[in-house]
């Protein structure tokens, strides 16, 4: 019932409009205006040019007072300062080439509009003026090429051995990240092809140092310590991005990537400093990656180096949560010296007895420690 | 059309429209031997040899250039006996072409390189896709070539009128040449 | 000027009636109206596809930002439409980034690339450089047809039940490639790679004709120095079409493979659905490689003869030559060449080469360059001008505003280390819409304001054109401007919603009920309000076109006093144009308000001995 009645209210409507439309043209051909090219529709057109050039202008104003304040804040990385500075050096300098050539393609509208008798000037071309405002925006491009070659070189080069080393795996629609363990502090290989229900990283456990990594639900970062992401992805591309800390990028399934940077605020002072004592770091999605792209949430936290080793030792490896599955899969020699370590029961193989157990292994130290 | 002014471009457009098809045959492989090329420079690339077919096959297509260029200059010289035959030699021999390509596969398969699947390689895929897409063209041009040999039955080909077989030869000749820049490119970089 | 009365009388050439756009009285009825190759009628029906697409295309933006300003709102009443796509009054994920790829593939090329270039290109180029028809008529009609069949494919796409492509429309590998990752990328996928093949091809033949009947077909006098700036552009365009799309082909090829054949081309190393796909040593950023090679300089085939078009809008309306031809000239060929060269620009933060990175900063800045100088140099076309403001004014004003407005945050966009935070935010939405999005959309509707006389012998409504244009005009700021603070504020692109995160949600504050605001959720309303308002001034537009092609005011031959050849035909050319001899040209087009001239403008047409009055020292009749 209502659906109809705005369907006939709307038909209405409509053709209402269509009647005056039609009766603005018939008095037009009877007032014999129609020939007239240049009427006084001109004189409003070129006087609302400067009217919405006014109100926007005050627009823009108001509404980027409105919303900075819901702008991301004080960058919590080193190279997000400089990036963030550099993008506002930039935006100044294009928000005042936006006043003035809007400022002359608004006003000239209202005070060059037509009037009759009046000649437009012939001016076809002035090369000075040309290869004047060709070499200006060649100048200002150098710079911004300049500056920004130098920020973009800095974020790019290499880590150092220093760094700390972790692994973020995106998939649909998560991601999961991989610490490489207090005892050898180095990542243990994987493959696709070792992916499965429980092994979400496709983890080798034929590779030793695969023992200690470990799974945490958080991604956990020093402060003031360089950290260098390893990235990739098992199904699709995803993008890695971690906005207060200005860091993208894409996760690539079969071709992994890097991201180096230094957090510098640690998320208690970012409590502190925004005023909002429910705030956390955020990882998040930033490449089209399916239905659940939205929804790609993983909390981060930054803490002090000295909390950060504490949490680090408080966390148990993947291979000791999952001792059963690791010893399926580990190679025969490797397994002894796990189960053993683990404390679990040893199946006795003959062939078994001439593996020569090396318990100076440092992982599977690190195992029998807990 | 009217062409005589003298500022227009001194070429017949039909001529013109058909250089500018070749300039675009020429991005879409230029795109897809730079993909191999980036490709192959990431790695994990398989080497292996190309069937010796591809061998016998470019002599064929080299072979049918000739003859197409016999056919255009009989029918430069009005011997339309000569066109004929020159035409229907191109067709069988561009026709012979394809039967090699598609020996060339079988002998690629044979030995174990797959277009696709769990034991295929981007490397022996390239080959497959490339040859095919040539192949492709060539199956557009033997069909310009049924069109000519359709209007020298008709005896409308001649001196007269030879924009229609200048085109086709320019248009087999260049699908010559691609083949062999391919099998270079192909040889060069296995 | 030449009246137009005159040339009607002594009809040489064809013989036939010339009241009708179609006078092959000897043509059978579907080659007059369906398969038709006449140059100017295949421009109406390109013209008429792309207003159809374009309004589909508006609509699916409505849907998804129906979802995106009022998430909480309950959709039950779009089901009689959308079905199973909407679930408990909520729109599916799935289905919401369907409409965004559909909405983007259907803008970018159907309506942007074939309803803009495919209409001009084709109507203004035989006509302005004093051609009877294109170099082949019938490769121009296929062009169409293949267009026609591409769009049937497309629009099939839409109503299937996995749903169309949902990748995004730049459609990246493994996205694209897994029909386990979404859905529409089974089906719908496929149709799309074949609706794209055939609209490939369509460009292409379109393309062919528009370069070999610029460079064979003009007329006496007509020297490249004297083609009008639309004429330039839309033959830059259609090479830059002749060498990008092949690309964009062959990625598309094999893309096909991959997906069909088992081949690894773009697939490395994926578990998906349980499973480990057998893919093994493909490179999924080597389709980007290729896509964007197409990708980038797409755009300058969208915007560029939007451009065109405004060029010649503008130095018609105000009465003014245009400000630094040569200039003009020069930066189209520059962006043109520069747009090969600057593609990986899109791809800053795919774990690329650093050098390479700042290698394409550089190309990508040095495009400000000449854009800049096309856009001072509109500036100074229209000062100390004597501005008449028909709509296509208008709109190519606005279309400068934009060009500028957008392309200014381009320049940002293009600085690798600031694009790392902004790369795919709504940032790279506002941008891109206003630049080119809007200001290709503005050239497009300029151009039918201001050809629609020569088109269908009758004038628009100008209020109606008025008032579309102001709605239009704010419109777009309203939809597109706040997209700028979202993008800064790191909003991502392409999500159905934020609120999962504090980042894009939390705001402390509350409203006078108590609840929490939501950031941006006033914005997200603003831009969705403005976004249907917008939409709706549309209807205007095609109320009007379709009104004034039969009631509207009848045209007279030269109604904007311009100085084109266009404008020497009948004010309904028949086939071939002109029913005489093709006029000679003796000048450049943008003769306006020359001192001493009796009137403000002098077509070209026009002879140096019979102005001796205006003639400069150097002007005189080879």
């Amino acid at each position: 019932m209502n659906s109809i009645l705005i369907f006939v209210s709307v038909s209405l409507i409509l053709a209402i409009l269509f009647l005056i439309f039609r009766i603005g043209i018939l008095t037009n051909v009877l007032k014999g205006k129609s020939d007239q090219q240049v009427g006084s529709a001109n004189t409003i057109n070129a006087f609302l040019f400067v009217v919405v050039f006014v109100l926007g202008i005050i627009g823009f104003y108001l509404s980027f007072v409105h919303s900075s304040k819901y702008f991301l804040g004080e960058p919590a990385s080193q190279h997000g300062v400089e990036t963030d500075r550099l993008f506002w050096i930039i935006m100044s300098v294009l928000t005042l080439a936006f006043l003035v050539t809007n400022t002359m393609l608004y006003i000239f509208p209202f005070v060059y509009r037509y009037k009759e008798g009046k000649r437009a000037l012939f001016y076809p071309d002035n090369h000075f003026i040309e290869r004047i405002w060709t070499i200006i925006p060649a100048i200002v491009m150098t710079g911004f090429v300049y500056f920004g070659w130098l920020v973009w070189s800095d974020i790019m080069k290499p880590a150092s051995d220093k760094a700390e080393v972790i692994e973020v795996m995106a998939k649909q629609f998560a991601w999961q990240v991989r610490y490489p363990g207090v005892s050898d502090n180095k990542l243990g290989a994987y493959h696709f092809r070792k992916i499965d229900a429980t092994n979400e990283f496709g983890i080798d456990f034929n590779d030793e140092k695969s023992f200690d990594d470990f799974l945490p639900t958080e991604l956990y970062l020093p402060k003031g310590k360089e950290v260098l992401l390893e990235i990739r992805a098992r199904d699709v591309i995803h993008s890695v991005f971690l906005p207060h800390f200005r860091v993208k990028m894409d996760a690539v399934p079969g071709m992994p990537t890097k991201f180096r940077f230094v957090p510098t605020i640690t998320t208690k002072e970012m409590r502190v400093k925004n005023g909002n004592p429910n705030f956390n770091y955020e990882l998040v999605c930033t490449e089209i990656c399916g239905r659940g792209h939205y929804a790609m949430r993983f909390p981060v936290v930054v803490v002090e180096q000295a909390e950060y080793d504490e949490w680090k030792k408080k966390q148990t490896p993947w291979a000791q949560l999952n001792a059963e599955y690791v010893a399926q899969k580990t190679t025969k020699e490797l397994k002894e010296k796990y189960l053993k370590l683990n404390g679990l029961p040893v199946v006795a193989q003959p062939e078994m007895d001439s593996v020569k157990v090396d318990s100076t292994s440092n992982n599977l130290q690190a195992l029998s420690v807990k | 059309m009217e062409t005589n002014s003298p500022e227009a471009f001194n070429m017949n457009p039909k001529k013109f429209l058909l250089w500018l098809f070749v300039v675009t045959i020429i991005m879409f492989f230029a795109s897809l031997t730079s993909a191999y090329l980036v490709r192959s420079s990431d790695g994990d690339w398989l080497h292996f040899d190309l069937p010796s077919m591809f061998w016998i096959s470019s002599g064929v297509i080299i072979l049918s250039s000739l003859t197409m260029q016999l056919a255009y200059n009989a029918a430069a010289k009005n011997e339309f006996e000569k066109i004929k035959i020159y035409t229907i030699a191109t067709l069988l021999l561009g026709i012979i072409f394809l039967y090699l390509q598609v020996k060339g596969w079988g002998q690629l398969y044979a030995n174990k390189i797959y277009l696709g699947g769990k034991y295929s390689n981007p490397a022996g895929s390239f080959v497959y896709v490339l040859s095919l897409m040539h192949g492709f063209h060539l199956i557009t041009g033997i069909i310009y070539l049924i069109i000519i040999l359709l209007s020298a039955f008709k005896q409308s080909i001649h001196s007269g009128r030879i924009l229609q077989i200048e085109l086709c030869t320019t248009y087999w000749h260049f699908l010559d040449l691609l083949w062999i820049y391919l099998f270079v490119f192909l040889q060069l970089n296995n | 000027m030449a009246s137009v009365d005159t040339l009607h009388v002594g009809s040489v050439s064809h013989g036939h009636d010339h009241d009708h756009d179609h006078d092959h009285d000897d043509l059978p009825w579907i080659r007059k109206y369906v398969f038709s190759e006449d140059h100017k009628y295949i421009a109406k029906q390109y013209l008429i596809s792309g207003i159809l697409w374009a309004v589909l295309g508006g609509l699916f933006s409505l849907i998804f930002r129906l979802q995106l300003g009022f998430p909480n709102a309950d959709l039950t009443w779009l089901k009689p439409i959308l079905g199973e796509w909407i679930q408990n009054g909520k729109l599916d994920p799935e289905f919401y980034l369907a409409m965004v790829t559909m909405h983007g593939t259907i803008m970018v090329f159907f309506v942007l690339t074939a309803g803009l270039s495919g209409t001009f290109s084709n109507f203004l180029i035989p006509l302005q450089i004093g051609a009877r028809d294109m170099a082949s008529g019938f490769l121009n009609m296929l062009s169409y047809w293949f267009f026609f069949a591409s769009s049937v494919v497309m629009l099939i796409s839409v109503f299937l039940k996995t749903g169309p492509a949902s990748g995004g429309w730049v459609i990246y590998p493994p996205l694209s490639a897994l029909p386990q990752a979404v859905t529409g990328s089974g089906m719908g996928m496929t149709l799309w790679l074949g609706a794209m093949a055939l609209f490939i091809v369509s460009t292409l033949l379109g393309g062919l004709n528009y370069v070999t009947t610029v460079i064979n077909l003009r007329t006496k006098g007509m020297t490249f120095s004297r083609l009008p700036l639309t004429i330039w552009a839309f033959f830059i365009t259609a090479i830059i079409g002749l060498l990008s799309f092949p690309v964009l082909f062959a990625a598309a090829l094999l893309l096909i493979f991959d997906r069909s054949l088992g081949t690894s081309f773009f697939l490395s190393e994926i578990y998906i659905g349980g499973e480990a796909l057998h893919h093994e040593g493909g490179s999924p950023i080597l389709f980007q490689h290729l896509f964007w090679f197409l990708g980038h300089p797409e755009v300058y085939i969208v915007l560029l003869p939007a451009l065109g078009i405004t060029s010649e809008i503008v130095a018609t309306n105000s009465r003014k030559p245009i400000f630094g031809y040569k200039a003009m000239v020069f930066s189209i060929v520059a962006i043109a060449f520069l747009s090969f060269i600057v593609w990986a620009h899109h791809m800053f933060v795919t774990g690329m080469n650093p050098f390479l990175g700042t290698i394409f900063m550089v190309l990508t800045l040095i495009i400000a360059v000449p854009s800049a100088v096309k856009a001072f140099n509109y500036i100074a076309t229209i000062w100390r001008g004597n501005i008449v403001f028909t709509p296509a004014m208008l709109f190519s004003i606005g279309l400068v505003s934009f060009f500028i407005s957008g392309g200014l945050t381009g320049i940002v966009l293009g600085n690798a280390a600031t694009d790392i935070q902004l790369h795919d935010t709504y940032f790279v939405v506002a941008h891109f819409h206003i630049v080119m999005g809007s200001a290709s959309f503005f050239g497009m509707l300029a151009g039918v304001y201001h050809w629609f006389p020569k088109m269908f012998g009758r004038m628009l409504d100008d209020r109606l054109g008025y008032i579309h244009f102001w709605l239009t005009f704010i419109g777009v700021y309203l939809v597109f401007f706040p997209m700028h603070y979202m993008g800064i504020a790191g909003f991502p692109r392409r999500y159905y919603s934020w609120t999962g995160f504090d980042a894009f949600s939390y705001t402390g504050e509350t409203n006078e009920l108590g609840e929490a605001i939501i950031k941006f959720a006033d914005m997200n309303q603003l831009i969705t309000i403005a976004a249907i308002i917008t939409f709706v001034a549309q209807f205007l537009f095609i109320f009007n076109f379709f009104y004034s092609m039969y009631r509207g005011r009848v045209a007279s031959a030269n109604p904007w006093k311009s100085n084109t050849l266009e404008w020497t035909t009948p004010v309904n050319p028949g086939h071939g144009n002109w029913p005489g001899e093709i006029p000679q040209v003796y000048r450049w087009p943008y003769d306006y308000s020359k001192p001493g001239a009796k009137d403000d403008f002098i077509p070209q047409t026009v002879p140096f001995s019979e102005t001796p009055e205006s003639n400069l020292p150097n002007e005189v009749d080879e």
